[in-house]
């Protein structure tokens, strides 16, 4: 079943085209790794489908709702109930603790629910730490509190920008054994890497170079090939 | 937990873990409301202030005997006065004038008693003492001193129609005005030597009044006690009411310029504090948070803020004020509750105003930011 849908997307700043059609789907339950060198316009292609930004043409589809036609507001909706952001900065709010932080995202969707915010905290390996300020956790322990609060509302896509891009190895290995849970588990993650063994955990490896996808390839067919050459 | 804990939550946290930087925003509005409360409560108290003040430089109304008589009894004097409000009354002095012979001499006389003269006439410098009461000793004018070679603590003989007595000289009186031409005995004294015993001629009154409300009482006075006519010093009170208006106006005008700068300072603050804050904004909306979420978080800490600033500025303003009244007028003032609370609304006013252009400028924050890592 396709959840997402992207037909001739192009994206253009003024005279800088960043995204120039670009069709893709998206199964339920896939991991797709978008990759490609800087200023290719991956974090572009990640702030359309994320409902943060609207392309200059082309159309979106995600879950059957197409997207040119919506106001800000309605996008505001799509992103609250349907994604799940995971940020190569973390982005936590500094002045709430991890438990706090979680709740925040329940409080825009709905009702805040500590129990429920605990157990999220729980299934990233951070219970003990749920009354620390983020200034108090380690990258690796922020980067999994943003996992925890991207997963609270259940979204049916989870979009993730580099999400080990400021980790080590030892936290990224965590940060990643958490992704392949998830995978395992059914959810559809898109997630924009640089580092080729990242790449390799996905099922499908998309790479972009100057707005358009140069290579499309699973898992299967060489991927670690197409990966490395970004 | 509610919707409502959890923003409140978020507010209180984000005025509370961020201490060093909401410390300048409370500091402003503190220090507004603290100019605010502090100036209006002088503005309502320097009326009474000043109004004590301007009473010592003299009465500001005078009953004299109505129709051609030359004296009036007392006890009209007291039933016109008792008509006056009491609290505001700072002294009555009555006055008994006539001839008497000292030390051989023709000179003028005034009875009085010492004491409440002492209130309405504080410029009255004597060199010696004010005469203790009923001990029968005087106090001559600078020129009658002059005149019969006499000092303080000498003695000299009052001789009025066949009675005659000696008297003790405590103190020689300077005022630079015609009571220097005369000498002042205790004033059942005098009555008794020119055998107008309960009259007097002239009872000067200093009491906190408006013009208005002086004119209103010369009226009542007038006809319920037809044996006295009340009199206005209309030169003192005119000047009085036009100082008093005049200082009002400055501190109007000084109270409406700190609250734009309040409103200035407070909006700057507000402004840096979105700024600084992009991040996070665009975190909330990214997580789906609506504009009008983001609206209402800013400006519950800015109430907020306006509210804590506004209690501290509050209480400190009383204080304020309390220094300037002591320190100034030499007198201390009351909480005034109503002053406290409407420092306290104008605080939280001034501030949600001032955040109102802070807070448009976080709803145009685009989410799109947070991915984007600027
Ligand atoms: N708001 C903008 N205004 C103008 N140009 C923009 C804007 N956002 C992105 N661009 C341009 O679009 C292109 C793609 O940018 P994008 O951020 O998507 O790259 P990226 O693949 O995410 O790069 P990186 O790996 O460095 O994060 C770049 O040339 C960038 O300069
Ligand atoms: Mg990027």
């Amino acid at each position: 079943m396709n959840i997402l849908e992207l037909r001739d997307i192009s994206m253009i700043y003024g005279t800088v085209k960043a995204l120039q059609d670009i069709n893709l789907t998206v199964q339920k339950g896939e991991w797709v790794a978008l990759m490609g060198p800087s200023g290719s316009g991956k974090t572009t292609l990640m702030n359309i489908i994320g409902c943060m930004d609207k392309a200059s043409r082309g159309s979106v589809v995600l879950d059957g709702v197409e997207f040119s036609q919506l106001n800000a507001k309605q996008l505001t909706a799509i992103r609250r109930d349907k994604i799940g952001l995971v940020f190569q900065q973390f982005h936590l709010v500094p002045y709430l603790t991890a438990l706090e932080n979680v709740m925040v995202a329940q409080y825009y969707h709905s009702m805040p629910d500590e129990q429920e915010a605990m157990a999220a905290l729980e299934r990233v390996g951070l219970a003990e730490r749920a009354r620390h300020l983020p200034s108090q956790l380690s990258g690796g322990e922020q980067q999994r509190v943003c996992i925890a609060r991207a997963l609270i509302n259940y979204p049916m896509l989870i979009l993730a920008d580099e999400p080990t891009g400021n980790l080590d190895e030892a936290n990224a290995n965590i940060v990643l054994r958490l992704f392949q849970e998830l995978h395992q588990e059914g959810h559809t993650i898109i997630m924009v890497t640089h580092d080729p063994d990242v790449g390799k955990l996905a099922e499908r490896c998309i790479m972009l170079d100057h707005g358009k996808i140069v290579q499309h390839s699973n898992r299967y067919e060489g991927v670690a090939k197409a990966c490395v050459n970004g | 937990m509610t919707k409502y804990t959890m923003y409140s939550k978020m507010i209180v946290h984000s005025l509370l873990r961020r201490r060093s930087r909401m410390f300048v925003a409370l500091l402003a509005v503190a220090i507004g409301a603290t100019v605010l409360s502090g100036l209006v409560t002088i503005y309502y108290d320097v009326p009474r202030q000043m109004g004590r003040e301007f009473r010592s430089y003299g009465a500001n109304l005078i009953l004299i005997p109505a129709g051609d008589s030359q004296v009036v009894a007392e006890t009209d004097v007291a039933r016109a006065t008792e008509l006056l409000p009491q609290e505001q009354l700072v002294g009555i002095a009555s006055y008994l004038y006539g001839r008497i012979k000292v030390n051989e001499q023709p000179i003028m006389v005034a009875g009085i008693h010492f004491q409440e003269v002492k209130k309405v006439s504080p410029f009255w410098q004597i060199r010696g003492n004010w005469p203790e009461e009923q001990a029968g000793d005087i106090l001559i004018g600078a020129e009658v001193a002059e005149l019969l070679k006499v000092e303080p603590g000498q003695s000299v003989t009052l001789a009025a129609g066949e009675s005659e007595r000696k008297a003790k000289v405590a103190g020689i009186v300077r005022t630079g005005g015609t009571e220097e031409n005369y000498i002042f005995t205790d004033l059942p004294m005098l009555q008794q030597m020119l055998n107008k015993e309960g009259q007097v001629s002239v009872t000067q009154v200093s009491v906190m009044a408006t013009e208005a409300e002086l004119t209103t009482f010369t009226k009542t006075a007038g006809d319920k006690v037809p044996a006295v006519t009340p009199r206005l010093v209309k030169r003192v009170t005119q000047s009085e009411e036009m100082v008093l208006g005049k200082l009002q106006a400055l501190v109007y005008l000084v109270t409406i310029v700190v609250l734009l700068l309040t409103l200035i300072c407070v909006a700057t603050t507000m402004m840096a504090v979105v700024a600084e804050r992009r991040k996070e904004i665009g975190l909330k909306k990214a997580l789906g948070a609506e504009n009008r979420s983001i609206v209402l978080e800013f400006l519950g800490e800015g109430l907020m803020l306006g509210l804590l600033g506004g209690l501290l500025g509050t209480v400190l303003g009383f204080f304020f004020a309390q220094s300037v009244s002591v320190n100034v007028f030499g007198r201390m003032i009351s909480f005034q509750p109503l002053i406290a609370c409407m420092a306290l609304i104008v605080s939280i006013m001034v501030t949600g105003v001032a955040c109102l252009i802070p807070v448009k400028t976080a709803t145009s924050v685009e989410p799109a930011i947070v991915l984007r890592g600027e």
